[in-house]
């Protein structure tokens, strides 16, 4: 008990010592922990929206001729090797032609005089409805097109095509503002510590003349590190879901966010995204206890 | 926890501290043991500084030792060979039966613990008050505050400096820095008490204090207390043993002390480091 006290009480002469600094880390590792969560919590609700398309994002690959039964396999697999599918449907000419006259109901009798051999041949392929395939499906459209007696591939809509490519670029700037959170958490929360070693210079150097464990003299910076990663994530956190609030309330009703259905992290991102950050923080106030308080 | 934590103790007892976990330094009135055995230690500052050449000597538990000498004789050095401030460039120096050199960090921790040293420079934080000077002492060793306000207050009575408790350091004159510095070394009850020019700012009253202060927590504690001064005063009637440094070697060396030192033990361990170097 005795222990703790003490090791708390130097914490928190490190913290009357250099508050100022210590607060505007708080300050940019709080910033970078929203930014980074904002940027994240949209591009995990476009990954939920894409999970519920439809058959949208079914690619159609029209053939020059039927293809037999033993070709199937074959094609089937190579399809498969270039990426996850969900589902592989072939349709020969006359089942295009059945499926044609069924859509059509009533009027089929406009079919009467064609022969039922007027439809091309295609396979229908339905590719998982992970971000990472729709953000692929020109590239795998242009894959199609290179297999044996293709003659068109069709692919979603183009709204889907511009889906894809948005959520590619709200990758990069997850990626990137997850990089920033890294750099200040690493950096900024390191270089204060390193402010409160150089300020505290003489009193650890008194500490260890008395014979001041390691532990000791260690610990209050490491718990200052802990508690930058702890308070900075969780106001970050707590500030985007002030946002998150003001925002659904704000544009509730028939918006463009029922689209969507904009909803926050669960419980478990919201957590690890905060673990994260206090792993981070330890981390890199670890890194400069090793480098500053020689022992 | 692997600190060992003490409990709660009567404020009487402070000054006899249960012994710690690993290092023990042992506390015999009856059969005289040594506490520290110095072996042919030189110590040679970089580049080519000979602070000490060829020191032996010995110093038992419970002992009142003087160590003078001129200004420059290595009388500082020594006290930090002993508290592991600085290495030997040569020779064995042993504290309750063990090579200081081999001692790792935490063994020169828990020992240093144990040791008072007042330096010569005082050392104290000019920002913190008195009392937070001489707490830091106690909290190292994770003491219970209730304690550590008692011991305080208990010692600054001793050295005349009770109106000072919440004054800060860097404002108190030479004098009164000088006795914090004797209070923070004093604080745990060390077993050994390193005074490096305790009396050198005081008028002969307070060093009065300081000596019977020395006094007190020598027969109490039975601490081992050695002292560096060129105060001839304070030594001149003593009937302790000086030891006088000059320019770096012993010169007056009381028989026994030559006599008794281990220099099988002394070889061995050379042995054994020239071995470590292959
Ligand atoms: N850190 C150091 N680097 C180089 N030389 C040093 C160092 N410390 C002490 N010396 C030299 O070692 C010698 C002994 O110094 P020391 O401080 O031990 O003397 P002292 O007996 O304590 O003197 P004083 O009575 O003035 O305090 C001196 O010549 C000094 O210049
Ligand atoms: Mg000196």
């Amino acid at each position: 008990m005795q222990f703790l006290a003490n090791i708390l009480y130097q914490a928190g002469k490190n913290f009357r010592q250099t508050w100022g600094t210590q607060i505007m880390t708080l300050l940019t590792v709080t910033l970078s922990v929203l930014i980074f969560a904002f940027f994240f919590l949209i591009y995990t609700n476009m990954l939920s929206a894409s999970a519920r398309l439809g058959d949208d994002i079914r690619l159609i690959v029209y053939l020059d001729q039927d293809i037999t039964a033993q070709m199937r396999p074959g094609l089937e697999k190579k399809i498969r090797d270039f990426g996850p599918v969900e589902k592989i449907a072939f349709v020969s000419r006359t089942e295009a032609f059945a499926r044609l006259s069924a859509q059509l109901g009533k009027e089929k009798d406009v079919l009467n005089d064609l022969s039922p051999e007027f439809l091309p041949p295609s396979i229908e392929v339905y590719p998982l409805k992970t971000l990472d395939n729709l953000t692929m499906i020109s590239q795998f459209s242009d894959f199609l097109l290179t297999l044996p007696n293709v003659a068109k591939v069709q692919s979603g809509s183009d709204w889907l095509r511009r889906f894809g490519y948005f959520t590619n670029l709200l990758r990069i700037v997850v990626v990137l503002s997850g990089g920033l959170l890294i750099i200040s958490m690493t950096f900024i929360v390191s270089y204060t510590i390193r402010l409160t070693v150089l300020s505290r210079q003489n009193e650890l150097e008194i500490l260890r003349l008395l014979g001041a464990s390691n532990a000791y003299i260690r610990l209050p910076f490491l718990i200052e590190g802990v508690l930058q990663g702890f308070l900075g994530s969780s106001i970050g956190l707590a500030a985007l879901y002030s946002l998150y609030q003001w925002i659904t309330n704000r544009f509730s009703g028939p918006g463009f966010l029922k689209i969507f259905e904009f909803a926050f992290f669960p419980i478990v991102i919201t957590a690890s995204i905060l673990l994260v950050g206090i792993i981070l923080c330890t981390i890199s106030s670890l890194f400069s206890i090793r480098r500053f308080i020689r022992i | 926890m692997l600190y060992y934590l003490k409990s709660d103790i009567h404020p009487e007892s402070i000054t006899i501290r249960p012994p710690g976990k690993g290092f023990h330094m042992p506390r015999d009135t009856n059969t005289v043991k040594p506490l520290i055995e110095m072996m042919n230690v030189t110590k040679i500052y970089p580049p080519d500084v000979t602070a000490l050449e060829g020191v032996s000597l010995r110093i038992d538990i419970g002992e009142i030792i003087f160590l003078t000498g001129m200004s420059g004789a290595g009388k500082t050095t020594l006290i930090k060979l002993i508290c592991c401030l600085e290495a030997p460039t040569n020779g064995l120096i042993e504290m309750a039966g063990r090579d200081l050199s081999r001692l790792s960090s935490s063994g020169i921790q828990r020992m240093r613990q144990k040791i008072g040293v007042a330096y010569q420079d005082f050392k104290l934080l000019d920002k913190q008050t008195v009392f937070q000077n001489i707490a830091m002492a106690m909290e190292v060793t994770y003491a219970n505050p209730r304690i550590i306000r008692a011991r305080i207050e208990e010692l600054l009575a001793l050295l005349n400096l009770s109106d000072k408790l919440h004054k800060l350091a860097g404002e108190l004159s030479r004098g009164e820095q000088q006795r914090v510095a004797l209070a923070r070394a004093a604080a745990n009850g060390p077993s050994l008490l390193l005074a490096d020019e305790p009396t050198g700012n005081l008028d002969q009253e307070t060093t009065e204090l300081v000596l019977n202060l020395f006094q007190h927590l020598n027969q109490k504690n039975n601490s081992t207390i050695v002292i560096a001064t060129h105060d001839a005063s304070i030594y001149a009637k003593t009937e302790h043993r000086i030891l006088t440094l000059c320019n770096g070697r012993l010169a007056s060396q009381p028989e026994q002390t030559t006599q008794q030192i281990n220099f099988s033990k002394y070889n061995k361990s050379l042995i054994s480091r020239a071995k470590k170097q292959k």
